[in-house]
């Protein structure tokens, strides 16, 4: 049986780690045939201006709630933006319409911005975007070690998944599928 | 130099640069900004550090790509010599011998077609190469219709159907296939032949598993190749097989993210002429849970009391069917292809079969033509029994009686489909190219007795896609085909068979062919 997909994967285990294979060259030629319109728009104009303001209508809106305090406010406003950002650019994967054959269904957006080249100026900014944010809500939480903790975590989880090193890596947990 | 000279040196530089950090603008917020963080917690703020080091190392990294350059460094002089050494393969290989006497001896049909067509040597011949099979290209109806459309509408829609190329007698058209096969919707090609080759990328993406038949047409082949979807494949009608590949595709499925699954396969195969046993692939469909796309391009008009197809011939409910993909170009005498199933499955299309939306729409009479001759075949069921009748006497004058062939075709297939017996290809050692040899004699024979027949011209399958890899490989065997119509007499039809049996046979023991069978002592 000639392997499928070219993934191969070993029997079950509780943690699998493995990078995407390489795509055929059938799969590539399609990705090259349109500009992928999914991860372009990071390079367009206001683009990056959104992320502050989104940042800062966040912090309005926990502001907005009674009863939240400065520090709640900006560990949820932290949270929130790691959140989102984490299911937009490492979870989702794939092309959320339908313009080329689903050529990029088993890369997430990350991965498909500037065609995976790594340290281009979008991804710097995209990468600085949280840390300063972190770097703020601590200062602004009056640097409580539990409120540091949470958003430290937060922080870890965007950022670990930008590196280069876990370009293409995917982790699986409990997956009792082999592929045989 | 002592330490205490280091010490005061060390202290008046640092003394310096702590006057030249005030200077810079900033530093004041800068030190009240470490100071206050810093809360007596070396750890934390070691982390924050740790974070800011990373992040400005980050930001002084060259950029790289990480795609893998997969091409050899050449060498401008390398360069040179590879594209002097260069022969440019002829567009358009030269033809071979035989391709090029079959091109001279292709008869040319001067004047209407017909069941007596007029050729350019000045013979007229009974014409059995044609799907004109209930003769509607010469039915006074049609034409009258299609001259009235002709004078209203003009010649053609010059444009694509989303952009204005839609008349009201397309959507019309449209309205009358979906009524006459039971469906909830239709939409109407322009081409017969990319119709299918369309509509199944249009639904099957990367992803997707398609189990398709192995004697499926080319055009169903294109359709596959272009949808990028896994294709498994399954034994020519063999439908425990197709069993067999779905079952074993729903198990691998169950443990994976769901994906779209279809099948893929033909009513009245193009290449062997045999019919399908749709009962039992709706049956399988809905066991399996898959989608069915049925190829009805030659049973359309055909099968059936009144030549709605398979669903008809087999009495199945027409929505069950997932998309019935039809010809209007064969014996409706119009033009163009249909897809016929649910809104959904209609609508779908109209945005994203690149058939459908690049090509301009049909013309206003082949529209009207196909509707008429729909009506025709609705109000005159009797049409499709002068047919099947002329089929029944054509194939007891070749199957049984002959020594050399035998006809794959269902007995309801008006294209009957004449292959050597398996004992003569045995006998005689026949290889393929020795069989479509003998074959073209045969058909230039029985044109020499006023006969015209052809034989079935299929493209070898190419295996130059990956996505058509292992288990693609289909022969077909080279056949004679015969298209029967219902406006010769009964006499017409006996003497055409006998003619056409009569020239295989002479083909068959003309001393040349038969020394094939001598065996290489």
């Amino acid at each position: 049986m000639t392997d499928k997909g070219g993934r191969r994967r070993r029997s079950s285990s509780i943690l699998q780690v493995y990078h995407e294979p390489p795509e055929p060259i059938e799969q590539l030629s399609d990705q090259s045939a349109l500009p992928n319109l999914n991860a372009n728009w990071v390079n367009a104009k206001g683009a990056w201006t959104i992320h502050p303001v989104l940042i800062v209508c966040l912090k309005i809106f926990y502001d907005s709630i009674p009863g939240v305090s400065q520090e709640t406010s900006w560990t949820l406003t932290n949270i929130t933006y790691m959140f989102g950002s984490y299911i937009m650019f490492h979870y989702v994967r794939g092309v959320p319409f339908e313009f080329n054959g689903g050529a990029y269904d088993n890369l997430n957006m990350w991965e498909q911005i500037d065609d995976g080249a790594q340290y281009t100026p979008s991804k710097k900014f995209l990468l600085s975007v949280p840390i300063v944010l972190f770097l703020l809500s601590t200062h602004y939480t009056h640097y409580d070690l539990a409120y540091f903790t949470i958003n430290f975590l937060a922080v870890l989880a965007v950022i670990i998944p930008k590196l280069p090193f876990s370009h293409r890596m995917r982790i699986e947990l409990f997956s009792g599928n082999t592929d045989d | 130099m002592d330490l205490h000279e280091v010490q005061a040196h060390l202290n008046v530089w640092l003394q310096d640069a702590a006057v030249t950090f005030q200077k810079v603008p900033g530093s004041a917020v800068l030190i009240r900004y470490v100071r206050s963080s810093y809360q007596n917690d070396p750890v934390r703020s070691a982390i924050e550090l740790v974070l800011v080091i990373f992040f400005i190392r980050y930001l002084m990294a060259p950029s790289y790509s990480t795609s893998k350059q997969n091409y050899v460094k050449l060498t401008e002089d390398e360069i040179d010599e590879l594209v002097g050494e260069w022969t440019p393969e002829p567009l358009v290989a030269p033809l071979a011998a035989h391709e090029q006497a079959e091109l001279d001896k292709l008869p040319v049909i001067v004047g209407p077609t017909g069941p007596k067509s007029k050729l350019a040597n000045g013979k007229t011949v009974t014409n059995l190469a044609s799907y004109n099979f209930y003769n509607f290209n010469a039915n006074e109806q049609i034409k009258e219709k299609a001259i009235q459309t002709l004078r209203t509408y003009g010649v053609g829609p010059c444009g694509p159907p989303q952009f204005y190329g839609t008349q009201d007698v397309h959507l019309k058209t449209e309205a009358d296939i979906a009524s006459y096969l039971g469906t909830e919707g239709c939409i109407f090609y322009a081409h017969s032949f990319s119709t299918i080759s369309s509509v199944i990328p249009s639904f099957c993406k990367r992803g997707d598993i398609i189990v398709a038949d192995r004697g499926v047409n080319l055009s169903i082949r294109r359709g596959l190749e272009l949808s990028r979807s896994n294709i498994k494949w399954y034994n020519h009608n063999d439908l425990e097989d197709l069993e067999q590949m779905m079952r074993k595709v729903a198990k691998e499925q169950a443990v994976k993210k769901l994906t779209r699954r279809f099948i893929v396969t033909e009513a009245l195969f193009e290449t062997t002429g045999e019919i399908n046993n749709l009962p039992k692939l709706i049956e399988l469909k809905e066991k399996y849970k898959f989608r069915l796309i049925l190829d009805e391009t030659w049973s359309f008009g055909v099968l059936g009391r009144t030549g709605r197809g398979l669903t008809e011939a087999q009495n199945v409910d027409p929505t069950q069917v997932d998309m019935i993909v039809g010809s209007l170009a064969g014996p409706l005498c119009a033009g163009g292809g249909f897809c016929a199933g649910s809104k959904d499955v209609v609508e779908h299309q109209k945005v994203t079969s690149t058939a459908y939306t690049f090509s301009a729409a049909p013309s206003a009479m082949l529209a009207v033509t196909a509707s008429e001759s729909i009506n025709l075949l609705q109000s005159n069921p009797e049409i499709l029994l002068q047919c099947r009748e002329n089929i029944r006497l054509m194939r007891a004058q070749l199957d049984p009686r002959s020594d050399w062939v035998v006809c794959t075709s269902a007995p309801e297939n008006p294209v009957m489909l004449l292959v050597f017996k398996p004992e003569v290809v045995k006998a005689r050692r026949l290889s393929v190219e020795d069989q479509e040899r003998l074959m073209q004699e045969c058909v230039d024979e029985a044109l020499a007795n006023g006969v015209l027949i052809t034989r079935l011209k299929s493209l070898p399958i190419l295996h130059h896609s990956s996505i058509l890899k292992d288990g693609a490989a289909h022969s077909v065997a080279p056949a004679l085909k015969v298209c029967v119509t219902s406006a010769l007499s009964k006499k017409d039809v006996e003497k055409a068979g006998v003619t056409i049996r009569h020239a295989i046979t002479k083909v068959m023991t003309r001393k040349t062919n038969n020394k094939l069978g001598v065996p290489a002592a």
